[in-house]
């Protein structure tokens, strides 16, 4: 994604166009009015708050560090910041790779119902967390779930376990609810990307005898790195902030085992009452999430280089 | 010959193997829609079987309980306000930035595309305490000032991308015909971006205001100003053991979903995907 804005090369010169001072700030500023009071003030007051204590929700006094050095010590958000890495990793593989999969496959020229397929597989991006939550946690009950009921079928009854109930796999499966809604909306993308590849390039490939496999290692995939990352980047930044799913299934139990860093910050204040330690975990959250925009930036735009 | 016939075995099974995953990514939703006819007991018999007899009974008592037509209004209100809202200062701000140089520019653009890299759950602490201490917390329009503000980054984005590309002659033809610089906007440019301003309202409708739910667990307490999601959580909390009944109140909260997504699924995948390539 570009995120430097370029400043576009139509920026006027002549004054013809430009309105009355009045006109200008009557259209311009309720907009950023409204912008800056609901993300820049909010922002900038939540650095100032990590400094203080409160009670209740009035401001105490002035601490320093002191919610800092909690968060620092704090193990839970740590764990929680490792379950959000591995459900990023997870969803990474799950997302992205499975989606790029079928992505080749519904490019083949063999498949039927092509966009019945797309579309099918892309519904479960457009329904709300809340409801995917709820639906997993239906179909990973014990006695009345889909799944146990399908390996009972089966006769894979050694592989029903507690889905949600067992700490030590909890994170694992609260990631495939996450994985299953966005394959399609990671697919989707990936499609547009291939379809941007001219089908010249593949016929002669065709001439050159080269294999269906061969087209998507050496044609396809170095054609839709730029693709790719977009995606990588979309991936990374949505699962750091993973919160509504988590929070319907498990409430980042049992204990705090599928804990992840926005339902901390949402226990600490909300539940605890500890709005000031709260709001230091969202700072964490702020800072961890631009860390990893900047690096996953800095690959990518190294990567440019390399290409050019 | 043997050649051909290895190719249609190819086919075969790269036809079912696709029907399967399509399979896997519609069953649930669908489970879920005709277990919502069945009665507890009959659930409880058979999980999977296909009702005996449909019946609507769930669908009454969730409606009934749930105060899901609250819900729906006030799912409806901020999404349309929002949504009014929202594209009206996107496409107004994203003019701006693009055709003119002014005092600020550089510090608004900035602003504004850090809106795009600022995680929601680092704002709802901080917009928690502003609202309360403001006494915007709970009211009709609460929801509508953060809907409208995490959407502005990403559409002015868009927007502002649009109109670069947009040759400047068609207004500066305007001016020259006499026409004032509102109705050049209103009457010119707006129809022109109406392809950028379709995908982000598509794309806001489904990814922020529809479904959203932190804004809405965080910002709004009394039941009469709850939106569907948040709704849909405290009613199934409640009902834990009703599984049926709990699938009839989650099919009533995705039906005109459903409905919409059958006539228009290639215009929303089409808006919702157009952010992410075009950025």
């Amino acid at each position: 994604m570009q995120l430097t804005n370029k400043i576009g090369g139509q920026i006027m010169t002549n004054k013809m166009l430009r309105p009355k001072k009045g006109i200008f700030i009557l259209l311009f500023a309720p907009g950023i009015v409204w912008y800056i009071f609901t993300v820049i003030l909010p922002l900038s007051s939540s650095l100032v708050y990590s400094f203080l204590s409160f009670k209740g929700m009035r401001i105490d006094e002035f601490v320093g560090f002191t919610n800092y050095a909690e968060l620092i010590y704090d193990k839970i958000f740590w764990l929680s910041l490792k379950n959000n890495v591995i459900i990023t990793v997870l969803c990474v593989v799950g997302q992205i790779g499975i989606g790029l999969v079928f992505a080749a496959i519904l490019n083949m020229k063999m498949l039927k119902f092509k966009n019945l397929h797309r579309s099918v597989i892309f519904f479960p991006g457009v329904l709300s967390a809340v409801i995917i939550g709820f639906i997993w946690t239906m179909m990973y009950n014990k006695d009345y779930g889909l799944i146990n009921f399908i390996l009972e079928k089966l006769n894979l009854d050694f592989l029903i376990l507690p889905w949600l109930d067992n700490p030590k796999h909890v994170i694992y499966f609260v990631s495939i609810p996450l994985i299953w809604q966005y394959i399609g909306y990671y697919m989707v993308i990936i499609m547009a990307g291939m379809s941007a590849i001219s089908k010249e390039v593949y016929e002669m490939a065709d001439i050159d005898g080269v294999t269906p496999w061969g087209k998507i290692v050496y044609i396809t995939m170095p054609l839709i790195k730029d693709t790719l990352m977009v995606c990588l980047m979309l991936c990374i930044s949505g699962n750091m902030q993973v919160f509504d799913h988590i929070l319907v299934m498990t409430k980042g139990g049992p204990g705090t085992s599928s804990m992840v860093m926005a339902i901390l910050a949402y226990n600490k204040t909300f539940e605890q009452g500890r709005i000031a330690y709260g709001n230091t975990v969202s700072i964490g959250i702020l800072i961890i999430s631009l860390f990893f925009i900047v690096v996953s930036k800095l690959i990518i735009g190294g990567r440019k280089k390399d290409a050019s | 010959m043997l050649h051909k016939k290895k190719r249609k075995l190819g086919a075969i099974i790269i036809n079912f193997i696709m029907i399967l995953f399509s399979i896997t990514c519609i069953f649930p939703i669908i489970w879920m829609i005709y277990s919502s006819l069945k009665t507890s007991p009959e659930f409880n018999r058979s999980i999977i079987s296909l009702p005996e007899k449909p019946m609507l009974k769930n669908y009454i008592d969730a409606f009934r309980i749930s105060h899901m037509g609250t819900y729906y209004q006030n799912s409806v209100f901020n999404a349309v306000v929002s949504l009014v809202i929202a594209v009206f200062f996107s496409f107004v701000i994203a003019y701006f930035l693009s055709r003119f140089d002014f005092k600020g520019r550089k510090v608004i653009s900035f602003c504004i595309l850090l809106g795009m890299l600022i995680p929601v759950h680092a704002l709802l602490v901080p917009m928690f305490i502003q609202f309360k201490n403001l006494g915007l917390f709970d009211q009709r329009f609460t929801l509508v000032i953060p809907y409208v503000a995490v959407a502005m980054p990403f559409s002015v984005f868009l927007t502002e991308g649009y109109l670069n590309s947009i040759p400047i002659d068609m207004e500066e033809a305007a001016v020259l015909d006499g026409s004032g610089f509102i109705r050049m906007l209103f009457t010119i440019v707006m129809p022109l971006c109406t392809p950028v301003l379709t995908t982000v309202a598509i794309l806001q409708l489904f990814t922020k205001w529809w479904n959203e739910f932190p804004f809405a667990l965080i910002l709004v307490s009394s039941e009469r100003y709850k939106t569907i999601p948040l709704g849909l959580m405290n009613f199934s909390s409640q009902y834990s053991t009703n599984y049926p009944m709990k699938m009839a109140a989650m099919v009533l909260a995705i039906l005109p979903i459903i409905l919409i997504y059958i006539c228009f699924n290639k215009k929303i995948i089409e808006g919702m995907i157009g952010g992410a390539i075009k950025g």
